[in-house]
């Protein structure tokens, strides 16, 4: 009797380190202690054994029987351990499933964050309308009245309204500043304001070349204000667009709508002001016009050139961005095409 | 224009160490940008002066020639030479191994190498004129002649750089005529020697100003004083055509100009000079010996050189004789007017025509000379003293001879220097630094202003060249200052702040939020198309090419068209891309424009009306399927977006929409946009296959963008939810919104799952499985209590909408 419970505990151990899942195990559970395993059958059969060995058959019995519990549930913590969801082969190199695409232009992208920079410093958003006048695009900025700017072969204007003047005469706004007397007569001064958005001119287009631009002009005004502080307007732009502090240098520039007017020029990125091809051996790239507002610009927002004062800068958003990610042709941004807008995700 | 920095010296000494890079950095950063830097001496390398010591038959060619040449390397070179004026002992230009030349000036440029000619070994080349850049100093007579310098006359030595010969060692910094707009001084090189004296603080050279006096006078009429303010004559006799010495040649040639004779030369090297344009007629030519400076009348005509006519206008300024008109005034002359071969005497014209009328005539006749773009900016009429002045100096030392017999200056109005007033507190103020009276009076003075400090105000006085409009207020005094410290020494100083308010723009920010709803939770790529649409996809998308407001110069024919709705634009898109990608989704927010009136600023200004839209495509291959898709991202939108909700009704079907499938979509009562598929019709005509679209568009100036958050919190259900699933059998024509009006009070929530036709169902009808949960705020559903409810959304369902459940 004791050589069968030995073979029962033998064999017992020997199922339960078999039983691979956990569905295998609980079919073991049932075949080693259930009603009908050979374990109870020995115990139901201690009635029938000698008196002097019943009772070490019985302990060894429930030694064993406790033994089985034991072992099953040490190999059930190591099943629940080491099941997976997954069964069978799994290729974990294959690619994920792609979350679905969509982004904004990058052009919009780079408005986005210069707004935010700007906004940080108490600016606000201003929005032209794309169709201007002449009075609005040109009189109101102190461009004489025979700048070439005026010409159909530069500014596209609007059919019916080319030879008439001032008010009458409409166009696709040729800049942006423009804009900047519109938002003055609405909010008056002390003001500061960004106003991005798309311009048109009447030009060859080539990849570095456009017809329809897009610009990001910024602007303030306010009293007893050094030209100096202009400055300030510069740096967040460019330190917000490269994520670092950008070399600028500001020189002799003319504008009719400024006086004084600069130029900013910018380090060139590539060669570190060396000087390289991108920038014509230069080392500076030339990136934004700016200068303190003209007399007669504040006087036809209706305000006084003695009492106020302040600055514009214009930087030129598609330049920006080509710089940014190293768009070498500028005709990309009107092209629609998706090949080139999905690697801006 | 070109600015030499041999002809610059001649009125300012620049230190000898101050490197033309220093210069062209400093004039960038103070006057105006130099775009390139380049030294006329570079293309001379390697070609030199030899002096020819042997010169021999060629045994194989009868036109060439062995010539043995000390070309300063040590020994005597052989040279094979085509040359026809090769003389031993003369001087003649060399180019070495490694000098680029053209041959016979033409083509590209070669470089010398050391080879054999017909077997003959040659070590580098005898050059004529043309070959070697030198066609402008030493005019070639014919075809095959060298330069000779001994025959020339020219000084030199054997070895020493043709350049430096030749006096072509110059400095040539190139600057963008646009950019000098504004300043009509910088037009000559005086006027650069101005500003680098300035920069540098050096004494700039005088420039003599007397003009004849005590002479017979010409007969000079002005009758058009507002166009000529001033006109002096001067006849100058006993004077031939001639060419000019080296040194003007070679100035005029590294100035940017070409030599012609010393009667123009001398006229073009003054303008190059002082900025001054002039002109000299053979005065033989002018009849009468008289000059009438009048408004051409109307059909009046000028005969060219080539003998053409110019049809004139009234209002184009004339130079006319006693006859006719001579000359286009300050633009250009007639056949009556120019120096010919027999030349002997001349007319010297020097005078003053103001800009507007220059700029007028000059534009309508597409003439652009180089007296036209110096008159254009606006110049003084005293110019003219220094201008005649160095012209008479040069008439007398080119023809020492000459005679000057006749003078007449006519002179109705003079340049007035422009009087400002600056404050030293202004400048303070807006320099952000303090400047010493000193330093103000000594930078203004170099500039040629006059001050006069009272303790509180400069008094300026302007001088005249920078009178005719570049300076008339105090801002412009501020900037010469400004600019001569140089814009790099101000200190960038922060912008001073107030906390009066934050920048709160609702209606920006839902901008904003509309891009980015659409770009990051809808999957929709931004893109932008231009204003101007191709009339094709105009009238693919069926709308009416009358009511677009129109370019009068497009860029093309086809694209005058200013868009109405960013529709057409989305088909061009779609047709773009539909070659690599079979599903995509686009929008655009841009402006569209309608005839109209519209006053954004002021009422005297009327513009086209202008909506802001937002319009998106979904493209693939289940319509349906996209069109509901495209309803759930405008569904979405508000809450989203955080503006007032939308609904969708019928109302007025959008032209490119297909018959059936389109909704309007309404804020309140209002119509602002439409979703619907895309007619077949309009993506046929837009050449579009095999492809759907779903569309939407809508006009965000009408949505009403909510100043901050407005949803509540509800709180959550203390008792669980139970959800049910109900698949019902209606007719087709029951509606989703009869359905959900039935019971969706009797709910917590309503969910549509699907909709089924077809086999499965009897004809006439169709399967709607939709999704309730139920519940109750008080206790958890007992399910006698959730059989009751469900059998009376049935019943309702019945009731309302003739439903039967399915099983």
């Amino acid at each position: 009797m004791l050589e069968k419970l030995e073979k029962i505990r033998e064999a017992g151990l020997a199922k339960i380190a078999e039983a691979a899942d956990l569905n295998a195990l609980e079919a073991v559970r049932k075949d080693l202690t259930g009603k009908k395993s050979e374990l109870q059958e020995v115990l139901k059969s201690l009635g029938t054994i000698e008196p002097e060995q019943r009772k070490t058959v019985g302990q060894m019995a429930n030694v064993i029987k406790n033994l089985f519990a034991e072992k099953i549930e040490e190999r059930e913590g190591q099943l629940v351990a080491s099941t997976s969801a997954v069964e069978g082969e799994i290729d974990l190199t294959l690619p994920g499933i792609t979350v679905p695409g969509g982004a904004l232009h990058p052009i919009t992208q780079m408005c986005y964050d210069l707004n935010d920079a700007f906004r940080s410093l108490g600016f606000e958003i201003y929005s032209e309308d794309d169709i201007s006048s002449e009075k609005y695009a040109f009189d109101n900025l102190n461009f004489p009245a025979d700048h070439p700017a005026r010409q159909s072969m530069d500014t596209y204007w609007i059919d019916g309204t080319e030879d008439k003047e001032g008010c009458d005469r409409l166009c696709l706004r040729p800049h942006l500043t423009g804009g900047s007397v519109r938002h003055l007569l609405e909010v008056g001064a002390p003001a500061r304001f960004v106003y991005p958005g798309r311009v048109y001119r009447n030009e060859t287009t080539d990849a570095r070349h456009e017809r329809a631009f897009f610009q990001y002009e910024a602007l303030i005004v306010d009293k007893d204000i050094s030209f100096s502080s202009g400055r300030v307007m510069i740096e967040t732009i460019l330190e917000k667009v490269f994520g670092r502090k950008v070399n600028v240098r500001m020189r002799e520039g003319f504008f009719p709508f400024t006086e004084p007017g600069y130029e900013i020029d910018m380090e060139c990125l590539l060669c570190g002001g060396k000087g390289c091809r991108a920038c014509n051996q230069a080392g500076w790239i030339e990136v934004m016009p700016g200068g303190v507002i003209h007399p007669n610009v504040l006087r036809s927002a209706g305000l006084d050139p003695d009492v106020w004062t302040g600055f514009y800068t214009n930087i030129g958003l598609d330049r920006l961005v080509m710089m940014r990610y190293g768009v070498d042709d500028v005709r990309y941004f009107h092209s629609a095409d998706l090949r080139f807008l999905e690697q801006f995700k | 224009m070109n600015i030499s920095l041999n002809f610059v010296k001649r009125f300012v000494d620049l230190p000898a160490d101050l490197a033309p890079a220093q210069i062209a950095y400093d004039l960038t950063m103070r006057t105006v940008e130099v775009e390139e830097v380049t030294s006329t001496a570079d293309k001379f390398h390697d070609i030199v002066v030899g002096e020819i010591k042997e010169v021999k038959a060629h045994p194989n060619a009868d036109a060439l020639r062995i010539c043995m040449v000390d070309c300063g390397v040590g020994e005597l070179k052989q040279i094979v030479c085509g040359g026809s004026n090769l003389t031993v002992g003369h001087k003649v230009c060399v180019s070495k191994p490694g000098a680029v030349v053209y041959w016979h000036g033409e083509g590209e440029p070669v470089v010398i190498k050391e080879s054999k000619l017909r077997g003959e070994a040659s070590y580098g080349m005898i050059c004529g004129a043309t070959e070697v850049f030198l066609a402008d100093v030493y005019p070639p007579k014919d075809e095959h002649e060298i330069v000779d310098f001994t025959e020339l006359g020219v000084d030199c030595q054997v070895g020493q750089c043709v350049a430096e010969v030749a006096g072509l060692d110059d400095i040539i910094l190139e600057v963008d005529n646009k950019s000098l707009t504004n300043r009509p001084d910088l037009w000559g090189h005086y006027g650069v020697a101005r500003e680098l004296a300035a920069i540098y603080k050096l004494p700039l050279k005088p420039l003599a100003s007397a003009i004849p006096t005590g002479l017979p006078e010409y007969s000079v009429e002005i009758k058009a004083e507002a166009q000529c303010p001033r006109y002096t004559g001067t006849l100058i006799e006993n004077v031939s055509v001639k060419e000019s010495p080296m040194w003007m040649k070679t100035l005029i040639t590294n100035g940017g100009m070409r030599p012609i004779n010393a009667l123009v030369d001398i006229t073009n090297f003054v303008m190059m000079a002082v900025g001054q344009p002039m002109h000299a007629f053979d005065s033989t030519h002018v009849e009468g010996s008289r000059i009438i400076v009048r408004s051409a009348a109307a059909g009046e005509k000028l005969m060219l050189l080539d003998e053409q006519y110019l049809d004139l206008a009234e209002g184009d300024l004339v130079i006319c004789d006693a006859e006719k008109p001579m000359g286009l005034a300050g633009i250009k002359g007639g056949k009556n007017d120019s120096i010919l071969d027999d030349t002997t005497s001349v007319l010297l014209e020097v005078a003053t025509f103001t800009a507007p009328g220059i700029r007028k005539t000059s534009r309508r006749f597409a003439e652009k000379t180089d007296a036209s773009m110096r008159y254009e900016k606006g110049l003084d009429t005293q110019r003219v003293d220094q201008g005649l002045a160095m012209a008479l100096e040069l008439f007398k030392e080119i023809y020492p001879e000459c005679r000057i017999t006749a003078f007449k200056d006519v002179n109705p109005m003079k340049t007035e220097r422009a009087k400002i007033d600056v404050t030293q507190e202004f400048l303070n103020i807006r320099l952000g630094k303090v400047l010493t009276q000193e330093h103000i009076e000594d930078t203004l003075r170099r500039l040629g202003f006059d001050t006069e400090f009272d303790g509180t105000t400069y008094h300026c006085i302007a001088p005249t060249w920078r009178s005719t409009g570049d300076i008339s207020m105090k801002d412009d005094v501020l900037g010469d200052l400004a600019r001569l410290i140089g814009y790099e020494y101000f200190e960038a100083k922060p912008l001073p702040v107030s906390f009066e308010h934050s920048v709160k723009q609702p209606a920006q920010e839902m901008a904003r939020a509309l891009r980015e709803y659409l770009a990051f939770r809808c999957g929709f790529y931004e893109i932008f198309t231009y204003p101007w649409i191709d009339e094709k996809f105009i009238k693919a998308a069926r709308f009416s090419t009358e009511d677009c407001v129109k370019l009068a110069t497009p860029p093309a024919p086809e694209l005058s068209c200013l868009r109405t709705s960013l529709i057409p634009g989305m088909l061009e898109a779609i047709d773009k891309n539909v070659h690599n990608y079979a599903e995509f989704n686009l929008f655009e927010a841009a402006q569209v424009f309608q005839k109209g009136e519209y006053h954004p600023s002021s009422e005297d200004e009327t513009l086209p009306v202008h909506k802001n839209m937002l319009t998106g495509v979904r493209v693939g291959s289940d319509a349906k399927k996209l069109f509901f898709e495209v309803k759930g991202v405008i569904e979405n939108m508000p809450s989203y977006c955080h503006f007032e909700a939308l609904s969708f009704k019928q109302v007025e079907k959008p032209c490119w929409a297909d018959e059936k499938v389109w909704l309007n979509v309404m804020s309140g009562k209002q119509v602002i946009g439409a979703i619907g598929l895309i007619s077949f019709a309009a993506l046929t005509d837009a050449g579009i296959k095999r492809t759907q679209a779903a569309a939407f568009e809508i006009d965000t100036k009408m949505l009403k963008a909510f100043p901050s958050r407005t949803n509540e919190f509800k709180h959550l259900p203390q008792f669980p939810l139970v959800e049910k699933d109900l698949s019902m059998l209606v007719n087709e024509s029951v509606t989703w919104s009869q359905i959900s009006e039935a019971i969706k009070f009797m709910v917590k929530e309503l969910k549509f799952v699907e909709e089924y036709h077809g086999e499965q169902v009897p004809a006439g009808k169709k399967s709607i499985m939709l999704s309730v949960k139920i519940g109750n705020d008080n206790a958890t559903m007992t399910s006698k209590e959730i059989d009751k409810k469900m059998a009376a959304i049935i019943k309702n369902l019945q009731n309302k909408c003739g439903a039967e459940l399915r099983e």
